[in-house]
């Protein structure tokens, strides 16, 4: 009788400090996963707030655009579909997220809004083509030619790059310089039209123009279209290729020639490491590091590049579709690309930085 | 018969002679070390001492033949006469054998601890490299095994300091943990490159200390580089000294110091304070260090020297010998004032 | 020391004698630096190099059109002719002659690459010396906002502001150009200021209490001067790069006879015509020489810099 509320109060109490316990290891697991990963917490944080103050941006060029381009548009669906003005400017508005005539904040904030449900903008002078469909149609080629012709230019400029610090009298040290010079000095878009020019037109050795030849194979998962997909990529990822190598060489040679000074390349030679090892595990290894933060920005002004490059190939990127779009005036479709290369941009940037932060130990300490 | 015969290791573990070291420029040739030949006596501490700039490091490396870019050694023999087995001409190995004797027979621990070590790995994987490097197959355990005896001669904690970056361990750890690393391959002549430079006085003491306990236990020969006369006197054994790339003075500690010979000895000796010396009584060598493209006519130390002589500004004076010891000045062993 | 000298060499010349004189050694000491400065230049082969080619195309654009007018009348029946001694590069679409073409075009090119060179540097150094030595909430917006002009990628905003704006002159296109190419200097500019805020010679000066002013003109700037110089020339370079570029696609072709547009043309009359080649050929060379240029000297000066990137 005595023990029963006894009981009861206990077992409340059991469960009460069972629940406390529960949630103290809780709170102690949240904040430790905070304390461990703060580092990467606080990068994607300035990532997002990077991205917002981008969208701000990309707002205000998009209100550099006339209000009469709308109005034109909502005239131009009030005669196609045969209803009244109002309710085409509305229906105009509500695709291009755009509404000239409203105060500014609500402008901005239907922007946002539309950006939020995932609606880029849609072009005004073809029904049904939105920016969002144009992203999935070319993104897939544009990012196929510059993420092969990135590795493909970090790796052999990488290596170059190390080669000249290390052997840096002779006719090699010569030739790579003299490579790095021209190759630093036409605009990438220029040598793809001496390539085009040269392998294309005056040796047909590869295609002119396109992105894969419908006459031999039909898109799909099959070995023709494959083939005929990295035969037409061959060219363009050559260009960018030839023109980005030198300058991954010329950073690489500035910062192997700062390791090579380096105090622990001595020490290992002395340790009796052999120069394979010292090459690869010590002078590559740390002149790579600072390196990897300019992946970022080169893919930025390889994305950029990539209008005039596909210009130049006529090969159906995102790049080549914005051209074509800022030449017809179809604002809106290009603030959505832009808008969407940014977004890439800015989180190309937060995977570099996670991935330079693994790779060097010393970050970590430094950054928290 | 040859068996049963009890080789006595060589009374020298390493024998320089003529060493001619220089560093070619663009425009001019420097000359860091000049004819110098020394011995250093098996199981001994063997002291350099000298002022920056006077050729201690760049001698020292020649050692192992890693003097930095792009100094070369342009003359000379450097014998290394190992416990057993035949003498080795150091600079006749090929480049895969030379990189065997260094750390094997010959290991170094470097002036910049602090930066001696690789960046972006842990100590324990560089520890590990070296061991695959130089063609031994051990085992993980085995080379745990090592690491934990080197790394309890110089009391540092595997547990704790094996997984760590180089950037996360104090100057006086990484200073023991590049002692640690220079025991592990078992070599007979460690060379010292002023291991205490950066460290506080407490942490040097400490450190040699632990050095002085290794060479005592391991009987392993020690060669020292410092322009610490204090430190000579308290740890080494021989001691030579080195002004402009060349081999001023040398002999044991003990001779040295009581009959001070060489002038600029003298001067190296009376310019270091001790705490109840007269602090008054310390002299300044006059002067400034030697400039190596542009050294005087004659004895390289004669603008400095207090008891310098006509004959001292014609003519670089020859080394006199006496039992173990040498001097390289026209007063030679007389006596002088 | 030389300016003390000199006031006191001139005690009775009133305030102007005391004034010229002050100016005089300032004009003084700015010419042996200048002429300090260009024997370190010719020390270097490259920057000579360099500095020599970038010189031949300024005179060319201020003399060449004097020397080979540029004639616009079409003449049909002198279409696409071959390279001959008359016309150096043969003739275009339509009878002109490519190479006064080139000439004529020069001072366009080049007015634009200087003027954004011009804007970008000026911009671009002025803010990141402002973030870097100030500090604080400046600091932080100002590098947050070069932060967010680095992710939007920079071609695609010339177009979007070429075409958006009507573009008629140099100075317009160069606006256009350097609205987003200033963010990467101001970050190098910043870090640069950042390393040399934390050095001695600065920190004594703000012990001193001299103005900030005083201390970021007359100290820090002289320090970072030539960094400025090779990124100049370095947005001198991608100034060429873009205007040629957005010329080559059709947009701002407010100049026929620019390099671009003659691009541009070349690719429209088609490159499977093997006669539009000299017209192609001849303005990429053009480029490719003066980028050559530029490259070298960059180079150059960087070497003069950091001595421990020489080869040898």
């Amino acid at each position: 009788m005595n023990e029963r509320p006894n009981g009861t109060k206990s077992a409340f109490a059991a469960a009460a400090s069972a629940v406390g316990r529960w949630f103290a290891a809780a709170a102690q697991w949240v904040g430790r996963f905070f304390v461990r990963y703060w580092f990467f917490i606080k990068k994607i944080l300035i990532a997002i707030v990077t991205l917002a103050c981008s969208t701000i941006i990309i707002f205000f060029i998009l209100r550099l655009i006339p209000g009469d381009v709308v109005r034109e548009y909502a005239l131009s669906i009030a005669q196609r579909r045969g209803i009244s003005y109002d309710a085409a400017y509305e229906i105009a508005v509500n695709l291009l997220n755009y509404d000239p005539e409203a105060p500014i904040f609500t402008q901005f904030f239907k922007y946002v809004g539309g950006l939020f449900q995932g609606n880029l903008g849609a072009s005004m002078y073809v029904d049904g083509v939105t920016a969002n469909s144009l992203i999935a149609q070319r993104l897939p080629w544009t990012l196929l030619i510059t993420s092969v012709a990135l590795i493909i230019s970090f790796l052999l400029g990488t290596a170059i790059g190390a080669f000249m610090a290390r052997k840096r009298r002779g006719v090699a040290n010569v030739l790579l310089n003299g490579y790095i010079v021209t190759s630093g000095s036409i605009p990438d878009y220029l040598l793809g039209l001496l390539l085009v020019l040269l392998f294309a037109y005056t040796l047909p050795i590869f295609p002119a123009q396109g992105n894969y030849d419908i006459s031999v194979c039909t898109p799909g998962f099959n070995l023709p279209f494959i083939g005929s997909v990295l035969y037409h990529a061959c060219l363009p990822i050559l260009a960018y290729v030839l023109s980005q190598t030198g300058s991954w060489a010329l950073m690489m040679r500035g910062s192997a020639i700062g390791v090579l000074g380096e105090d622990y390349i001595n020490a290992a030679r002395a340790r009796g490491i052999g120069n394979m090892t010292i090459n690869r595990k010590y002078l590559k290894r740390n002149a790579m590091l600072p390196l990897v933060t300019s992946f970022a920005v080169t893919f930025a002004a390889l994305f950029g590049g990539s209008t005039l490059m596909e210009s130049i190939f006529n090969y159906p990127g995102i790049g080549l579709e914005l051209a074509q779009r800022i030449g017809q005036k179809d604002y809106f479709v290009v603030q959505g690309i832009m808008f969407f290369s940014s977004f890439m941009v800015i989180a190309i940037n937060l995977i570099t930085d996670c991935i330079y932060s693994l790779i060097d130990p010393r970050i970590r300490e430094t950054n928290k | 018969m040859v068996e049963n015969q009890i080789v006595q290791p060589h009374e020298n573990i390493v024998e320089i002679e003529h060493a001619v070291i220089d560093y070619p420029l663009r425009r001019y040739t420097i000359r860091a070390v000049t004819d110098v030949s020394l011995s250093l006596k098996r199981g001994a501490i063997t002291a350099l001492v000298g002022e920056s700039g006077s050729g201690k490091t760049t001698l020292a490396s020649s050692l192992l033949r890693c003097i930095s870019e792009p100094g070369i050694l342009s003359g000379g023999e450097v014998r290394f006469y190992p416990a057993e087995g035949a003498p080795v001409e150091v600079l006749k190995l090929s480049p895969r054998e030379i990189d065997r004797f260094r750390w094997e027979k010959v290991s170094m621990v470097f002036q910049a601890a602090q930066s001696a070590l690789n960046p972006v790995y842990t100590v324990r994987a560089q520890f590990e490299e070296t061991v695959r490097e130089h063609g031994m197959k051990w085992s993980r355990e085995r080379i745990e095994q090592k690491m934990r005896e080197v790394f309890d001669y110089v009391k540092l904690d595997y547990d704790r300091v094996a997984r760590c970056y180089p950037h996360e361990l104090s100057g006086g750890m990484k200073q023991r943990v590049m002692i640690a690393f220079s025991l592990l391959l078992d070599p007979e002549l460690i060379i010292l490159d002023e291991p205490t430079t950066a460290l506080d006085v407490i942490t040097q003491d400490y450190i040699f200390s632990i050095l002085k306990r290794i060479n005592r236990e391991k009987g392993i020969s020690m060669l020292l580089m410092t322009h610490d006369i204090g430190i000579v006197a308290k740890f080494a054994d021989y001691v030579g000294v080195l002004y402009a790339g060349r081999l001023m003075e040398f002999g044991s500690v003990f001779d040295v110091f009581r009959e001070r010979r060489h002038p600029y000895t003298k001067g190296l000796i009376r310019a270091t304070p001790s705490l109840i010396g007269d602090l008054e009584a310390l002299k300044p060598i006059g002067g400034s260090p030697p400039d190596l493209r542009n050294l005087p006519q004659g004895c390289v130390f004669s603008p400095r020297c207090p008891y310098c002589t006509d004959a001292c500004r014609e003519r670089e004076p020859d080394t006199a010998v006496q039992g173990g010891r040498c001097i390289k000045c026209i007063h030679g062993f007389e006596e002088y004032e | 020391m030389s300016e003390k000298q000199s006031v006191r060499s001139d005690p009775n010349g009133g305030k102007w004698g005391d004034f010229l004189s002050r100016a005089g050694s300032t004009f003084a000491a700015l010419g042996r630096t200048i002429k300090n400065a260009f024997v370190k230049l010719f020390s270097n082969g490259q920057a000579c190099a360099g500095f020599c080619i970038i010189i031949f195309f300024i005179l060319l654009a201020i003399f060449g059109p004097m020397i080979f007018p540029y004639d616009v009348t079409t003449n049909f029946s002198m279409r696409f002719l071959p390279p001959s001694w008359e016309h150096p590069f043969g003739t275009d679409e339509m009878g002109r002659d490519i190479f006064r073409q080139l000439i004529s075009g020069t001072s366009n090119v080049l007015q634009i690459a200087f003027y954004t060179g011009l804007i970008t540097v000026a911009v671009g150094t002025l803010l990141g010396i402002i973030s870097g030595y100030i500090g604080g909430i400046v600091d932080k917006v100002i590098q947050g906002l070069a932060n967010i002009v680095l992710t939007i990628p920079s071609f695609p905003v010339f177009l979007m502001l070429a075409a958006l704006f009507t573009i008629e002159s140099p100075i317009e296109l160069a606006l256009a150009l350097s609205a987003w190419s200033w963010a990467g200097l101001c970050r190098s500019v910043r870090a640069q200021v950042m390393s040399f805020r934390e050095r001695d010679f600065i920190q004594i000066c703000a012990v001193m209490r001299m103005s900030k002013f005083h201390i970021i003109v007359k100290e820090l700037f002289p320090n970072i001067i030539s960094y400025v110089l090779i990124n100049f020339i370095v947005a001198v370079r991608n100034a060429i790069t873009g205007s040629v570029g957005i010329m080559m696609l059709g947009l701002a072709a407010y100049d026929p006879t620019n390099w671009g547009s003659m691009l541009e043309r070349a690719r429209n009359i088609g490159l499977v015509n093997p006669k539009v080649i000299p017209l192609l050929l001849a303005p990429l060379l053009a480029i490719m020489v003066f980028q050559i240029g530029t490259v070298l000297l960059s180079n150059g000066m960087d070497e003069i810099m950091n001595p421990r990137l020489r080869v040898n």
